[in-house]
């Protein structure tokens, strides 16, 4: 893990946390995860979860979308223009933030947990949407995540019917994506994903996103945060 | 400006309010939910968004966890699927295998990025992604079986060449709800591609047959 370049991402997204920004001059310590406000301890290992108020079910990165423009004042339309990095950049602030907010849950279990209706929805639709098949090449994510031990290419594919695999995926994100030289989150992953089933542009942080990640984090469920994961 | 961020903060506890009654949503009501949610997460125009409705093969066989597909219901896909196959209008079901060998190693092609679907001339046929090819091959997945001798193991008589045509025009006619896209049904190949892909796996000259 010392090896991890993503490393240096954890410094950067720390300091645009506790710094004061955007139009109204705040940091984020008052943002709340789900834990309170400001507490970061075991935040993400539970997430998406129910926020009250939004009245949705958020994923880290839309809570952050939430936070950074009712707490910071910035832009939604500008976050989510420039929340997907390009290669060999220094990254985005959500980028850098996710991966943050995230390892401060390192160490602990992935405990998504369905109370609120909101959260069985999320969940029933994520399972819904992972077998869905669409598009002209007939895919849903269960074609290329659903056997042990399969490879597109040379590129090993996660087997997310499996607990452990279900698990990496809880686990392992925001990573160091070794080809691209920053560190991706899972919004960026399922966004890839539909490119590949050449589906048209995935919106970010829309419910068809958070649906998909509730699902399979729920799945991951005691896995061991560990972040920033590596990747190809 | 604190006091209200003390109210937002205060109502942000979460997921306590409806806990008593929460429960998983029915079928019918989870499949209402989630295609509101595929219509509402992308951005595309018209054309494109078509890509995101399901034709009622597609429905069949997006079945969710161990649920099985019925007698009936494979019937129904292989019906649709025999029904949906076209042959090239020169009616030669093989055609150049050369063309095939390079289609076969193209994973490329109508990928849309920021509304756009990719430049090329003509869709690549996607079968390296998942199968083994030629021999010696490493650059090559494994999601479907390995297709190394395909030719040699089969010969390339009439009945060989007009299977191996309607299996990647549409596979779901021979294997009902398979991984294999239905290259040709869902317009991904055209007839004439398919034909170079058809002489990529029989002809005896083709590398795959080495």
């Amino acid at each position: 893990m010392e090896d991890n370049p993503g490393e240096l991402w954890i410094d950067q997204g720390r300091d645009l946390f506790y710094q004061k920004r955007g139009p109204r001059n705040a940091s984020l310590e008052q943002c709340d995860f789900g834990m309170g406000p400001g507490k970061l301890e075991g935040a993400a290992v539970r997430l998406p979860r129910y926020f009250a108020d939004t009245d949705r079910v958020e994923d880290l990165e839309s809570r952050l979308l939430t936070c950074m423009t009712r707490l910071q004042g910035f832009d939604r339309g500008q976050l989510i223009r420039e929340a997907i990095s390009a290669p060999a950049s220094r990254g985005s602030d959500i980028e850098a933030l996710a991966l943050y907010v995230t390892s401060r849950s390192n160490g602990m279990k992935v405990n998504v947990t369905l109370n609120h209706q909101k959260e069985y929805d999320m969940y029933k639709a994520g399972e819904y949407l992972f077998y869905r098949r669409s598009g002209q090449t007939d895919f849903g994510c269960v074609q290329c995540h659903g056997e042990p031990d399969k490879r597109i290419r040379l590129q090993d594919l996660v087997h997310m019917t499996s607990k452990a695999g279900a698990q990496e995926v809880a686990s392992t994100w925001p990573a160091y994506r070794g080809s691209h030289y920053v560190v991706r989150t899972m919004q960026w992953r399922l966004n890839d994903c539909v490119w590949q089933m050449r589906l048209p542009d995935l919106k970010y942080a829309t419910d068809y996103s958070i649906a998909l990640t509730t699902y399979l984090n729920r799945q991951g469920n005691d896995a061991v945060m560990q972040v920033p994961g590596f990747k190809r | 400006m604190k006091t209200s961020w003390i109210k937002w903060t205060l109502s942000a506890a979460t997921g306590l309010v409806v806990a008593g009654c929460a429960t998983y949503p029915d079928q019918e009501t989870t499949r209402q939910m989630a295609e509101k949610m595929v219509f509402e997460a992308f951005t595309a125009s018209p054309a494109h968004m078509k890509r995101l409705e399901q034709d009622r093969s597609q429905q069949i066989c997006s079945k969710i966890g161990d649920a099985k597909l019925s007698a009936e219901e494979a019937a129904e896909v292989v019906k649709l699927a025999r029904a949906s196959i076209r042959y090239p209008a020169s009616g030669r079901l093989s055609g150049d295998w050369k063309a095939g060998d390079r289609l076969a190693h193209d994973g490329s092609g109508d990928r849309i990025r920021n509304g756009k679907t990719e430049p090329n001339k003509e869709n690549g046929a996607l079968c390296q992604n998942c199968h083994a090819l030629a021999p010696g091959e490493i650059n090559v997945g494994n999601v479907g079986p390995s297709l190394t001798g395909y030719g040699k193991q089969r010969g390339n008589s009439e009945a060989i060449v007009k299977y191996t045509y309607e299996k990647i025009y549409n596979a779901w006619m021979y294997f009902p709800c398979s991984n294999m896209p239905r290259l040709g049904a869902t317009g991904h190949l055209t007839p004439e591609q398919i034909a170079h892909m058809v002489a990529y796996l029989l002809d005896p000259q083709s590398p795959i047959n080495q």
